[in-house]
């Protein structure tokens, strides 16, 4: 095998710019693919992320049917019970509760229909990023107090801001009407336009009181320690809710159930992302296959002396694919430390498309984008281009079994 | 002469050429394809917003878009309407509207929508609504004082239908809550499930009245029969309307995320052309380059005859632009055919409905032609074509009788 | 009784050009005793070389047969042919016919490696029979750092390093002056004294005729004379 190599080696030097130009080719195709595959996937866990972490969380737990209708009164009644559930399991890292009413908003010259979540402070700190994007006033401290944080869009709509007072409308659990004045102690700026323009934050205790809960909840809240972690917890935690004796089944919904647009949108995304580098995969592929057919063709002589040497065809195929691999191979060095570089660059420093902030905060992702690094965009690229130009160079290399020693050596 | 000999050098070895014409075409065929794609899918979003409820160019008060509240309403529609009178071009169609947000609410459910009053006859020339009422009725006139259109995904949520009463709550004119009973008569289907739990539909006298606005709107729509005059016809409305009173907008101000995102995907799209040039651009340099050192013979031959640098960079520039220009009429014929083949029936992304949705992607995209995109991405192949066989060229402009000789 | 070590009964073989066929040979009958050192004449067209070829089994015949050391050379498969070739028969060619890539030892070793003998034999071997060619400071040199009598001695020494049965020459000394063509014939002479390698060329050369043992004139594709 080491004189296979050390010939296919030198051959490739023996015509340096064709080899070159062959080499650059590849090259440029696992860059690009390096990065956008890293730009792409990162874009995706950011997108995820983004999107789950502010409110939805990786799994809900909810009565059945509250989940189409948002009724107030298909409960979770023993939200104690729930609790002792998730605790139990290793597959859900935290988690908090919510409760859920539509209400009227009123400041003093405004009034907005408004979705009113009651949630526990401390609880919620743990499993969203609500309160870290307070940016204006604080975040609800604990307890029945009559605080309110609601988002800027919400804001600017009612004209208010922190210390600002609202009045709040609603029907509670029993039908009787909710009223109370609320205070605004904090703004807050999720970047999902939805959440910003119509939900408002009160405590649990304060939800309990003005809707007539009675302890009971809409929603338990749980995130997971990963991704991979969330289907795995939902049907163990299915499973023991199901033993549960409560008035109302309750389902565990996860992630993807929630916000089914979410994944199917980095679907269409990824899967129209794959139809582009297929089709530039396949322009390279043609790009570089004269390459592998003049190394046939302007060898013929050569090959037929190594047939009449008593070279078999089988072993002039694998030199002349050896060839090919060093000169891909080769490529493929290139291009994914190029990429990884490139990549790694702008991981670091992230990207920043001018004036499309509001464009990335409508697909759920934030102003600066990070493609991130993986074992998976590095290899998997290439590895397709390694396949496609491996299948390219099989032509001719096939080819050069149909010839005939003597006539190959009388070839021009 | 030159493009005879030219012609025929390129087919001096047919198989190389054919290779390197299929990575051209692919290419070509490529840009020209999913720029169609893409072209149908931008005119998709933008009709989609056009017919739900933006028309071509809209007129309200100073402060109503960035705070669509009843307070801020057009007071004197005959001002305007006057205006509209003298600067429409014949075949241009208007509404008045009432537009607001309010509260649905029903024995057991409750949510935030906006609505609209309407003038039925006029908008249904302008937007969707004259034609999506799948079941029961359209507003039927202006004096239809209690029937309300809803769409179907609201009415799902609601667990309503025809017939049943549904209360909507806003604030009125005077800043008090207002609520009215309206009776469902029409349930309509939309593109997108967002329009169908958005927007319920009322009379505008109806709305009016509720509101306590007189004879007050939000908002006059304008449709013009040709979407290309818009910024004409906006800088003579402005003309006439004062502007401290009166804002004139045309439909890109209107949709800034959509003309935003279409500007996003146009810059993507020019990327894109590059990318899969430079990916042809290696293997053109490579095959031209090929052909030329097979051949330093000859060109030693003909220099020694006397031909001069400059016109053997000319021949070899020549091979490249006939072999472009093949692979661009190729690659345009097959694009177009694509094209054309699957406008028929369209790409279905129904599988995919709610993460379109979110993308505000049309469920279904039938490619179109745009004759700049095309025209855009044959100039870069051209152009770029001829650059990267210039490397070629100048090598073989460089090659000396002597070397030709030694070249076995 | 000698022994043969090829033996071709009534070969013939018809080349397609275009619409016209060639006969290249009509029937050529041909024993090759072992230890020869034979010369295959004729002018251009007569069928020396489509004979070689035949014989080396590079090439198939219309009809007849040809035996090489007893195997049936028509009734073999591509790779036995391959083997057959590697193992009991050298070539030497008119233009050398090196491996561009390789220097004058590594192209030596070649043959070896492909029989399969071990790192350090191979290139004892080599350098052995390199340095009986003529060519004992040019181990690493590459075919185009070689002129073209020294790459026909590198070709020599491919030839006969695998021990071969018969070694096939065709032309040999066309491409060289004839002081060179005359050493190398000289040398290919003490191979086949010394080793008792088999040699058949095929030759326009008056001087390799006159060195040969035996010669068979051939014309038109027919054994015309045959001359010990």
């Amino acid at each position: 095998m080491g004189i296979d190599l050390k010939i296919a080696w030198r051959n490739i030097w023996r015509n340096r710019r064709r080899s070159i130009l062959t080499i650059l080719a590849i090259a440029f195709a696992c860059l690009l693919l390096v990065f956008m595959l890293s730009f792409q996937l990162g874009s995706y866990a950011d997108m995820i992320r983004f999107s789950l972490r502010i409110h939805t969380g990786h799994l809900q737990i909810k009565a059945d049917g509250y989940q189409k209708d948002k009724d107030i009164r298909k409960v979770v009644s023993d939200p104690g019970a729930v609790a002792e559930i998730l605790q139990a399991q290793p597959g859900v890292a935290d988690y908090t509760f919510r409760a859920n009413a539509f209400s009227l908003l009123s400041s003093h010259d405004r009034t907005y229909g408004v979705m009113v979540s009651g949630i526990d402070p401390q609880r919620e700190a743990r499993v969203t990023t609500i309160k870290h994007v307070i940016r204006q006033g604080a975040y609800l401290s604990g307890g029945d107090n009559n605080e309110a944080i609601i988002g800027n869009l919400l804001a600017e709509n009612l004209k208010v801001g922190a210390g600002d007072e609202m009045v709040l409308l609603g029907q509670a659990r029993d039908g009787s009407v909710a009223a109370s004045m609320l205070t605004v102690t904090g703004i807050f700026s999720s970047g999902q336009t939805d959440m910003d323009r119509s939900v408002a934050l009160i405590t649990l205790d304060t939800f309990d009181r003005l809707y007539f809960m009675r302890g009971a909840v809409h929603e338990v809240v749980a995130v997971c320690p990963a991704l991979g972690d969330v289907k795995p917890a939902q049907a163990a935690v299915q499973k023991a809710l199901d033993g549960l004796k409560t008035r109302r089944h309750l389902r565990v919904w996860n992630w993807q159930e929630l916000i089914p647009g979410l994944l199917q949108g980095i679907k269409i995304d990824f899967f129209s992302g794959i139809i582009f580098y297929m089709i530039m995969v396949i322009v390279v592929a043609f790009s570089i296959l004269n390459t592998f057919l003049m190394a046939v063709f302007e060898r013929t002589r050569e090959f037929g002396v190594l047939l009449a040497l008593g070279v078999t065809h089988g072993r002039l195929t694998r030199l002349l694919l050896l060839e090919s691999s060093f000169l891909c191979a080769v490529g493929m060095v290139a291009g994914i430390t190029g990429g990884a570089l490139i990549t790694l660059y702008f991981q670091q420093n992230g990207i920043h498309i001018s004036g499309a902030s509001e464009i990335l905060k409508s697909y759920g992702l934030p102003e600066v984008l990070r493609p991130r690094l993986s074992w998976v965009t590095i290899i998997s690229g290439p590895a397709v281009v390694f396949a496609v130009t491996f299948l390219t160079a099989l032509y001719p290399a096939l080819r050069a079994r149909k010839l005939k020693p003597a006539a190959a050596m009388h070839a021009a | 002469m030159y493009r005879q000999l030219a012609w025929r050098n390129i087919w001096r070895n047919p198989k190389r050429t054919a290779v390197i014409l299929t990575a051209v075409v692919i290419g070509v065929w490529s840009m020209i394809f999913l720029g169609g794609v893409m072209a149908g899918m931008y005119d998709a979003m933008i009709e989609n917003q056009l017919s739900a409820l933006t028309g071509h160019i809209q007129i309200h008060h100073p402060d109503y878009r960035n705070d669509p509240v009843v307070e801020y309403s057009i007071n004197d529609p005959a001002i305007v309407a006057n205006a509209l009178q003298r600067v429409l071009p014949p075949g241009a169609v208007r509404a008045d509207r009432v537009r607001v947000s309010a509260i649905a609410q029903n024995a057991r459910h409750s949510a935030g929508i906006t609505m609209v009053g309407i003038q039925p006859e006029k908008e249904a020339e302008i937007s969707f609504i004259g034609q999506a009422v799948t079941e029961g009725r359209f507003i039927k006139n202006e004096q239809d004082d209690y029937g309300i259109v809803i769409g179907r995904a609201l009415a799902e949520d609601f667990e309503t239908k025809i017939g049943k009463k549904l209360i909507l709550m806003s604030q009125g004119a005077d800043g008090e809550i207002q609520s009215r009973a309206f009776r469902i008569v029409g349930i309509y289907q939309a593109q997108m499930q967002a329009t169908e739990k958005a927007y319920v539909f009322v009379s505008l006298p109806a709305a009016q009245d509720m509101l306590k606005m007189g004879n007050a709107i939000s908002e006059v729509a304008v449709l013009l029969p040709d979407r290309g005059a818009t910024g004409q016809v906006v800088s003579a409305l402005r003309e006439r309307l004062p502007q401290n009173r009166y804002e004139v907008a045309g439909f890109r101000e209107l949709m800034p995320l959509i003309t935003a995102q279409v500007e996003l995907w146009d810059t993507f799209m020019i990327l894109w052309y590059v990318v899969i040039f430079v990916a042809m651009g290696f293997g053109i340099t490579n095959t031209i380059l090929m052909a030329v050192m097979e051949r330093i013979r000859e060109f030693g031959l003909v220099k020694s005859l006397g031909m001069r640098p400059r016109q053997i960079v000319a021949l070899v520039l020549m091979e490249g632009s006939l072999l472009l220009a093949l692979g661009i009429l190729i690659g345009n014929l097959t694009g177009f055919a694509s094209i054309w083949a699957l406008a028929q029936r369209g790409i279905d992304l129904s599988v995919f409905a709610a993460g379109a949705e979110r993308f505000s992607i049309p469920r279904i995209i039938y490619p179109t032609i745009h004759m700049s995109d095309v025209i855009r991405a044959n100039l870069v192949v051209l152009v770029l074509g001829i650059l990267v066989s210039l490397y070629p060229a100048i090598r073989a402009a460089r090659i000396t009788p002597v070397e030709a000789l030694t070249k076995t | 009784m000698v022994m043969n070590i090829v033996e071709t009964r009534n070969v013939k073989k018809v080349y397609n050009q275009g619409k016209v066929q060639v006969e290249a040979l009509r029937g050529v009958s041909l024993e090759i005793e072992k230890g020869a050192f034979i010369a295959l004449a004729g002018p251009s067209g007569s069928g020396k070389t489509t004979l070689l070829n035949i014989i080396g089994g590079l090439d198939g015949m219309d009809e007849g047969s040809v035996s090489v050391e007893d195997n049936d050379i028509g009734a073999m498969s591509q790779s036995d042919l391959a083997r057959l070739r590697l193992n009991r028969i050298g070539f030497i060619f008119q233009a050398y016919n090196l491996v561009p890539v390789l220097s004058a030892e590594e192209n030596v070793e070649f043959i070896m490696l492909l029989q399969g003998i071990p790192g350090a034999e191979r290139r004892d071997r080599a350098r052995t029979i390199l340095d009986e060619v003529g060519l004992e400071n040019m181990y690493n040199r590459r075919p185009a750092e070689l002129s073209g009598g020294q790459q026909q001695r590198v070709a020599v020494a491919r030839a006969i390093v695998s021990n071969p049965a018969i070694v096939l020459a065709d032309e040999p000394t066309a491409n060289l002056d004839s002081a060179t063509g005359e050493s190398l014939l000289g040398l290919m002479r003490r191979m086949n004294e010394d080793k008792q390698v088999t040699f058949v060329f095929s030759t326009h050369d008056k001087m390799v005729m006159d060195q040969a043992r035996r010669l068979v004139y051939l014309k038109d594709g027919r054994i015309e004379d045959d001359m010990a």
